[in-house]
């Protein structure tokens, strides 16, 4: 929202000039205004732009001797131009190309020195005194363009301000020592009146501690002097009163369509709004000062589009594929619901929104129809949606611009538009009115001073609250404590007591906050044990070398169908803007293998990434009926040919070995084993059955903690690892980290360490292939327990597997016993006693040899 | 399926091929015999009549060719069977069985990092945390957040929307702000406020905006919501508590300053800012010499969304905020482009061993 300082300055104190809203400087208006208004994006300086320029008058005009088309000119200044070259009579010569420089004309001109409007900011071009094709010129007499002022570069811009007189100062004739504020929209939310200059006006005197008096004309309904015989014939039929609470229109006849006086076309341009013409920019100018937006309609082109004899404005809703040519030049099919404005036969505008091209209001407009409606904001914001047609209409009336404003302001824009473009009223004031009252304004509220005080820390009296919140034209009546509280027509967003809290915590000021912090017990903070896990995990797995990523949620629909899963148990996005985002992820380990083949390719050799998210499956809700969400951890171990050359096994045992160390870690390894993934029984639930869908079922295996599958760790399918360019030696694991706190561990696991010495002895058997070392370890352990002396502490640690050259059916395994007792030195006849037992029952079992 | 070639040339270079491709160690190399391009460089050579039916025949047999590589390819990819219950693989010698990467390559990333940082100070002070979830509803989004049916604020959020329904038949949401904890945090931690003790709670957690990509902007990142409810809460404590947490972060005295803001779901509504901390106001390129940054939205948690989640407003008062954590990291770091953090790029990652 762009304000000018001096549209602030008209309007804030009845006019008067004098009142200066900036007393302390532009600087420290600024900061109040980010204070206790809302943040103010850009400031800019349009004094600085204007301020060497003079305003003229050609004394003397003739043809330059040596061109076509160019003319010298002396001008006078009205000596104001200090260090000119002047002639006997005090005038200073000037070379202007123009086609309507001609003598007796005010003209803006820029002297030797200053710097030409259009290039500041830019490539700044300053002027000076040089000869043109012989011919001496000082400065140059300016065009629009070059003033920054339109596009206009057809000639030189003509001042049509009567009371303007040579050494003027063209800033000052058209208040163009200015400065232009952009405040934050967002801010505005909830403030339509914040949308027009003299709302924030109101505020800025507001903040200011300065009572602020909204002109009679705004605060009054007037109704306009209509003729008693109408000229023109117009009629409204609202066919949507829900949607269209107010919609006055009145016809003006004999208008003479021009552009508008200097001054209007500068007051609109200084905040971006070009002008049109003398009837479309009074539209806009009224906008820009109430937030009201209106619309002018060509009155005969509306009347000619039906066959009788006056113009009828019906407001509708579109007819089945009905369609529209807009001012922007855009022809839409709109909305079912949206709002159309038509005549009998067909519809001329999308209410609120944009007008039509059709009945334009042009340079060969006689008559006019002037609208001033009030529309609904969630149904101008949904049309505006549909079509993105993001007009300053639609900024404004998705606010929700009171219909209480739309008698004064046509009253207003009625009486500037007779006098700039002459014509009469010429048809009665049609007022279409649903609003009952006051019902657009919510009711008066009774706070205490007590709940405003304690919302903010302040300590200020009912008189203090009362005379900020009139400051700002809400009339407060104070019984001993209590306020009521009643706000002004435009304010639509007061309606609770925190409302005005804000509003007297604002008009104060916030930055005079008492900061003070909460009293606290000295009670501990509760810890979430899920964070805990999770920095544990982290901790543990970047201290042995792997990087932590963080891969986006949602995945591309090619990303889960390569590594095997199946798009339909994803959650689908809608509406993704990146076709990379389609569906939520049913497990990180695809996320996390995608960029497996980029870091390769980066030149890292080895590495190993992990990854702590949140995944999603259609299968599995929560208790409140929403998708269930699996906290799960993934890992990847990747290494390219060279340094998997360097390694010897299957690189699933580095992945195995990190998993393993987090199950230690977690104190619940003693109580989990791996299922080959091929021989798990995984339960029927479809969304774990996906998770495992990468991995291979010969090379992978399930983690089981002896009540359920905690997840998954093993190599990738060959389809899986083409499909991602993943490096042969890869591997890795994933599993719910939820679990892990659901099933926490019992115990650290420390047995006390004995005063004896240890004996170690070795066992080697050779088993079938087909033996897993698990069920010979558990056998070995088991025999273990049974065997092993009374008060010993006993390992027994894998030390060797080994397949001789040629002998495929059998391998051989090692494993070392430590044996200790806490009561007496153990001798080795002992450790091999339990050792031949161990061999007994392992050649029994599972026709183990002893070699 | 073997194919027979009409053309004496073509059928004696698929025999004499076909015999090489089994002995090959590198089963793609069939494709690159010279034999194959000889036949294929005769071609221009030929007879007009008799260049279309030859050169379709040398296509098919580079066609046979390519899938005997393809299925060799499939073959050789499908591994045998190992033992996953053992620690180590069969006959590695225990100097060569696996073992972590060197340490100093490991990483945290730098998010997670700094929030653990963040959670740690927000602990000492006496705020909990609980995790925001990724995937909600449009009640917890905006419903419960007193944003109405098609308000114009709720435009301000991007969302992602799944093409599934949430129980009242809506899409459910990626969401995007943290706050889609808030009316849950009120409810579970009811109880404190009977028992006359504040609910103070941090909320991180992932978030989502529907836009595109650029150095500055990302569909995703995190997000720090915090919740402080009780008795006598007013405006200044919430600017007091985030200075006091500002000033323990970045470990110096800061000044701090707000602006009106407006949100559906606080009243009143601020935008906070800090005094530049890396320039101590001086100005400096983080701060884009302006000697402040705007942090953060935050201010008093509206009377509805407390009434929402069951409690009173006349009796208990609160606070709320929510703060990038991506843009704490970024500031601090001088990282020049967001989209690094979700990139999986090690050359990123590493800079944080």
């Amino acid at each position: 929202m762009k304000i000018s300082l001096n549209h602030i300055r008209y309007y804030r104190n009845q006019y008067d000039w004098s009142d200066d809203p900036a007393p302390s400087g532009i600087d420290a208006l600024v900061e109040k205004i980010g204070a206790q208004l809302g943040a103010v994006e850009e400031v800019e300086d349009l004094g600085q732009k204007y301020r060497d320029i003079i305003v003229a008058k050609v004394v003397n005009c003739v043809d330059h001797p040596d061109s076509d088309h160019m003319h010298v000119c002396k001008i006078d200044d009205g000596g104001k131009a200090q260090d000119a070259e002047r002639d006997e009579n005090g005038l200073v010569q000037v070379v202007c190309g123009a086609p309507n420089v001609r003598e007796g004309l005010l003209v803006a001109w820029l002297p030797p020195g200053s710097t030409v409007p259009e290039s500041v900011g830019k490539d700044p071009f300053v002027l000076g005194a040089r000869e043109l094709r012989g011919v001496m010129s000082n400065g140059m007499l300016a065009s629009a363009k070059e003033l920054a002022l339109g596009d206009n570069h057809d000639g030189i811009l003509e001042i049509d301000e009567a009371s303007a007189k040579p050494g003027d100062d063209f800033a000052a004739t058209y208040q163009l020592d200015d400065y232009i504020i952009d405040i934050e929209n967002k801010m505005f939310a909830h403030r339509p009146d914040c949308f027009g200059m003299m709302g924030v006006a109101r505020e800025i005197a507001g903040i200011q501690g300065q009572a602020f008096k909204s002109p009679e004309w705004y605060r009054t309904d007037v109704l306009i002097e209509t003729p008693s015989a109408p000229s023109l014939k117009l009629t409204v039929r609202n066919e949507l009163p829900e949607l269209v609470p107010r919609f006055v229109a009145v016809a003006v006849a004999d208008v003479t369509i021009k552009p508008s006086p200097l001054w209007l076309q500068i007051n609109l341009l200084r905040l971006g709004v070009r002008p049109i013409n003398n009837v479309v920019d009074q539209t806009n100018y009224y906008m820009l000062l109430t937030g009201q937006p209106l619309h002018a309609y060509d009155y005969d082109k509306v009347r000619t589009l039906d066959s009788g004899d006056g113009a009828t404005l019906v407001v509708r809703n579109p007819k089945p594929g009905e369609k529209i040519g807009l001012l922007n030049g855009k022809e839409i099919e709109p909305r079912a619901e949206a709002i159309m404005i038509a005549t009998e036969t067909k519809s001329i505008g999308v209410g609120g929104v944009m007008g039509g091209a059709e009945t334009e209001v042009d340079e060969h407009t006689k008559n006019i129809i002037l609208e001033c409606a009030t529309f609904d904001m969630y149904s101008i914001r949904r049309t505006a949606m549909a079509h993105g047609l993001f007009t300053d209409a639609v900024t404004r009336f998705n606010k929700g611009q009171s219909p209480l404003q739309n008698l004064a302001v046509t009253d207003r824009i009625i009486h500037d538009i007779l006098e700039s473009a002459g014509g009469k009223v010429a048809s009665e004031l049609i007022d279409i009115n649903q609003v009952q009252g006051r019902e657009w304004v919510h009711l008066p509220v009774p706070v205490t001073i007590a709940f405003i005080n304690e919302r903010l820390g302040f300590n200020l009296s009912a008189d203090e609250m009362k005379t900020l919140l009139e400051n700002v034209e809400f009339s407060v009546a104070v019984d001993s404590d209590t306020l009521t509280v009643t706000a002004p027509f435009w304010r639509t967003d007061i309606e609770t007591r925190e409302d005005v809290v804000e509003e007297v915590g604002r008009l104060y000021g916030f930055d005079k906050l008492p900061l003070e912090l909460p009293k606290r017990s000295i009670k501990p903070a509760e810890k979430d044990s899920l964070f805990e896990l999770k920095s544990q995990v982290r901790a543990a797995l970047a201290k042995a070398g792997a990087n932590e990523v963080l891969t986006y949620s949602f995945v591309h629909g090619d990303l889960l169908r390569k590594t095997g899963q199946d798009p339909d148990e994803a959650f689908q996005i809608g509406n993704a803007l990146s076709p990379d985002l389609q569906y939520y992820r049913l497990s990180l380990t695809p996320s996390l293998l995608d960029k497996v083949h980029m870091n390769i390719k980066a030149g890292y050799d080895e590495f190993a990434l992990f990854e702590i998210g949140k995944t999603h499956g259609k299968s599995q809700t929560d208790e409140e009926g929403l998708p269930k969400e699996f906290e799960r951890l993934a890992f990847v171990f990747a290494a390219n040919s060279k340094q998997a050359a360097k390694a010897a096994g299957a690189p699933y045992y580095v992945a195995r070995t990190y998993l393993v160390q987090l199950l230690e870690l977690f104190g619940i390894w003693e109580r989990c084993t791996l299922i080959p993934l091929k021989d798990a029984d995984l339960g029927t639930q479809p969304f774990f059955l996906q998770v495992v869908k990468p991995f291979d079922p010969e090379r992978a295996a399930a983690i089981y903690d002896g009540q359920r599958i905690l997840g998954v760790v093993g190599e990738y399918t060959a389809s899986t690892r083409r499909a991602l360019k993943l490096p042969a030696h890869s591997a890795g694991f994933e599993f719910g980290l939820n679990l892990i706190l659901q099933n926490p561990s019992d115990g650290s696991g420390y047995a006390a360490l004995p005063r004896f010495p240890k004996v170690t002895q070795d066992i080697t058997v050779k088993v079938p292939a087909s033996v897993s070392f698990q069920s010979l370890f558990d056998l070995l352990q088991t025999e273990l327990a049974k065997t092993q002396p009374e008060q010993v502490l006993a390992s027994l640690d894998p030390i060797d597997i080994y397949q001789r050259e040629g002998d495929v059916t059998h391998k051989q395994l090692t494993f070392r016993l430590t044996i200790a007792s806490y009561e007496k030195t153990m001798t080795d006849a002992e450790a091999t006693k339990v050792l031949d037992a161990m061999a007994t029952a392992a050649q029994k079992q599972c026709g183990a040899e002893r070699i | 399926m073997v194919m027979t070639y009409q053309n004496p040339k073509v059928q004696g270079a698929a025999g004499l091929l076909k015999g090489r491709f089994a002995d090959l160690a590198n089963k793609a190399d069939i494709l690159k015999a010279v034999e194959l391009k000889a036949l294929y460089a005769e071609i221009p050579q030929l007879p007009d009549d008799q260049r279309g039916v030859f050169g379709k025949e040398l296509n098919m047999l580079r066609a046979e060719l390519q899938q005997l590589v393809n299925e060799a390819g499939e073959q050789a990819e499908v591994l045998p069977a190992i033992d996953v219950t053992a620690p180590f693989d069969v006959n590695v010698p225990a100097d060569k069985r696996p073992s972590f990467l060197p340490s100093q390559h490991g990483s945290k990333h730098p998010l997670m990092t700094e929030l653990e940082r963040v959670l740690d100070i927000f602990y000492r002070m006496g705020f909990n945390a609980i995790e925001s979830p990724e995937i909600d509803d449009d009640y917890h989004m905006f419903g419960a957040l007193n944003f109405p049916e098609g308000h114009p604020a709720r435009d301000d959020y991007d969302t992602f929307m799944t093409t599934q329904t949430d129980k009242n038949g809506k899409p459910l949401i990626a969401p995007a702000h943290t706050s889609t904890m808030q009316n849950r945090v009120l409810r579970k931690y009811a109880g404190n406020l009977e028992k006359g003790e504040p609910i103070a709670c941090l909320i991180p957690g992932r978030v989502f905006r529907n836009e595109d990509l650029d150095a500055r902007h990302e569909h995703t990142f995190y997000q720090l919501e915090g919740v402080y409810v009780g008795k006598g809460v007013h405006a200044g404590m919430l600017v007091a508590t985030l200075k006091t947490f500002l000033q323990e972060y970045y470990g110096k005295e800061l000044d701090v300053a707000t602006q009106p803001f407006y949100f559906p779901f606080t009243e009143p509504s601020f935008e906070f800012s800090l005094s530049c901390p890396f320039c101590d106001k001086k100005g400096c390129n983080v701060c884009s010499y302006a000697g402040w940054i705007e942090l953060l939205g935050c201010g008093m948690i509206h009377p509805n969304v407390l009434r929402e989640a069951g409690m009173d407003p006349e009796v208990y008062t609160g606070f709320a905020w929510g703060c990038g954590l991506d843009r704490l990291v970024l500031m601090k770091n001088n990282i020049e482009d967001i989209r690094h953090f979700e990139s999986g790029k090690l050359d990123f990652l590493r800079q944080f061993s």
